[in-house]
């Protein structure tokens, strides 16, 4: 701003100085001069020169200048304001509305030019954010074709281990009875480390559909059988009520309510159910896992969120990854949903999924 | 899961460039079917299909030489033996274009081979099962539906059903066992009508499960397929015919 401000004082000074001196020098030669029209030429130049340099108020203003100095010096008779013969006149207006026009267009085009400039590197600099937002793309697809083949990398070898491990474990091998559960353990890191890089590449793609909660619930159940955990899992929905009915990711949902199942179980003694619960809150469909573990002491709330993060009683002992609950999380927060934690009453956790919930269109009847 | 698997006569052919996998899939296989054959990559299971004709084909999805989706649509020119694929990633947005592209099922890596081979053998069962038509009657677990007098009853008492879940039933039992998408079900139920109507499926499907399940969160009759769509249980009566 400084700057600016000490160029202009610097083009003032410059255009005011050549106008004296030029007015001086033919001021000096005033009485072999034949006609107004030198005196007015060198005039215009100057006010052009002005307007070039300082814009419009220095070319107006050296206009103005010049006109008094024209009439004042330049037009008998000298050294007194006054219009003597009709010629002086016009050449005075004409002088004025030249030197006036000129500083209006030429200062125009200036800041057409300027405008143009400015266009032109805003055009850049989008076509930069553009080509920058390809490559982002392409760098997502890279990504995603990376974790397709680190996907089948991993899992290829697990599979043979498992296999195999099962088949000595179903013959009465103990050793492979415990191969058969480290490697279920180790898939599930894989699943965990993925699903956490592909959470964390953001903008995470969520197809959000009109579902139901006991849909849900059914394919919830279904996967915990995979696991051999389905008894331990304990589902409460009023089948007389209408249908609880939300708009959600259906799958990724699943993955939530695993994640959250599988901590709860993790931490729960094992003669002990989790409870699966639903039910319908304002505009939002609430689902509620509830375990009877040792619930987290009240500094670690917020934390239990994070990625790595172990309670502080299990740490080492725990087999989970750290990163089921906050996985669990970014799925939510990526539909529109919150994860909440509350301490149980009677003593252990229970873990609160909001989802936009949905009018149910009340299809009970006939149609 | 307990799945009383009977052995068949029926030939697996398995399509998997990793010895081990196709070690795992033999020997999962081998109280299920009579003769496992394999091949180890995209060009020469195409081959064997032709010249073998499998009763179904187990296709890994990762193979060096073609993509899978590629694979199952040039078998479906030659072949109408169930796809089962097996595949390493576990994002289910890859299940809808595959089973557009012939595939029948699923299973995804590291899988449990009991559950594997059940799901083999009811593959097998499917392709096996004459199919009710329009005209039968469907009976499973309990639940009998008869699309010709429009009656359906669960442990012998009547349900009352509207005409959009008779739709849906009567779409799911074309062919039991096979998995239709939610865009199948879409076309089959609302046909050409657009609208606010089609995105209910779900919930006309949760109300239709709570008329025939035991329990609508322990599905047998109609089975959700997650990202994919849903199926009807297969029948087990028939199994033993």
């Amino acid at each position: 701003m400084a700057q600016l401000r000490s160029s202009a004082a610097k083009s003032v000074a410059l255009w005011y100085g050549l106008l004296i001196l030029a007015t001086v020098i033919m001021y000096l030669a005033r009485d072999r001069q034949e006609s107004q029209a030198h005196v007015v030429l060198v005039y215009l130049l100057i006010v052009l020169g002005g307007s070039v340099s300082g814009g419009r108020p220095l070319g107006f203003t050296l206009a103005a200048a010049s006109t008094i100095l024209v009439s004042y010096y330049f037009q008998a008779p000298f050294d007194e304001f006054s219009l003597s013969k009709p010629v002086d006149a016009i050449v005075l207006s004409a002088f004025m509305a030249t030197a006036a026009t000129t500083t209006y267009l030429l200062v125009r085009a200036q800041e057409e030019a300027a405008e143009a400039r400015a266009r032109a590197e805003e055009i850049q600099r989008l076509s930069a954010e553009a080509s920058h937002a390809a490559a982002l793309r392409e760098a997502a697809r890279f990504k995603d074709i990376l974790l397709a083949s680190v996907s089948h990398d991993l899992r290829t070898p697990l599979t043979s281990i498992k296999a195999l491990a099962q088949d000595a474990a179903d013959s009465g091998d103990a050793n492979s009875v415990i191969i058969v559960a480290q490697t279920e353990r180790l898939s599930k890191m894989v699943a965990h480390l993925l699903d956490m890089s592909r959470v964390n590449a953001g903008a995470y793609p969520m197809s959000l559909e009109v579902n139901t909660v006991e849909d849900l619930a059914g394919a919830v159940v279904t996967e915990m059988m995979g696991a051999n955990a389905a008894d331990r899992v304990h589902v409460t929905i009023d089948y007389s009520a209408p249908a609880l009915v939300g708009m959600f990711d259906f799958v990724e949902t699943i993955r939530i309510l695993t994640n959250l199942i599988d901590n709860a179980l993790l931490y729960s003694p094992d003669s002990e159910t989790v409870e699966l619960s639903a039910s319908r809150v304002g505009d939002w469909l609430q689902l509620d896992v509830a375990d009877r573990g040792p619930g987290v002491p009240k500094d670690d709330v917020e934390r239990i969120f994070e990625p790595f993060y172990r309670h502080a009683a299990t740490s080492g002992t725990a087999p989970g990854t750290g990163l089921g609950l906050a996985i669990a999380r970014s799925l939510a927060k990526a539909q529109g949903g919150t994860i909440e934690y509350a301490p149980r009453k009677g003593g252990g956790s229970v873990f609160t999924l909001r989802l936009p919930a949905v009018e149910d269109p009340g299809f009970q009847l006939d149609e | 899961m307990v799945m009383h698997s009977t052995r068949t006569d029926a030939t697996v052919l398995i399509i998997d460039d990793e010895p081990e996998i196709r070690h795992v899939v033999r020997s999962a296989l081998r109280s299920t079917v009579a003769r496992v054959i394999d091949a180890v990559d995209g060009h020469t299971g195409l081959a064997a299909v032709r010249a073998q004709t499998p009763d179904l084909i187990v296709l890994d999805l990762g193979l060096p030489d073609q993509s899978g989706l590629d694979l199952c649509r040039s078998i479906r020119a030659y072949s109408l033996a169930p796809i089962v694929v097996l595949t390493a990633r576990h994002i289910e947005s890859d299940k809808v274009a595959l089973l557009n592209a012939g595939a029948d099922d699923y299973v995804t890596k590291p899988f449990s081979t009991s559950e594997f081979a059940a799901r083999v053998a009811a593959q097998i069962r499917r392709a096996r099962t004459a199919r009710p038509g329009t005209s039968g009657v469907v009976e499973t677990d309990g639940v009998s539906i008869d699309f010709t007098s429009r009656i359906a009853t669960r442990d012998s008492r009547p349900i009352r059903l509207t005409p959009i879940e008779w739709a849906i039933l009567r779409a799911l039992t074309g062919d039991p066992g096979r998995v239709y998408t939610h865009q199948q079900l879409f076309d089959a139920v609302w046909a050409r009508e657009f609208g606010d109507a089609r995105q209910y499926l779900r919930v006309h499907i949760t109300n239709l499960r709570r008329k025939i399940e035991r329990d609508p969160t322990h599905p047998h009759v109609i089975i959700t397929e997650p990202g994919a769509g849903y199926r009807f249980g297969i029948p087990m009566a028939q199994e033993s015919a």
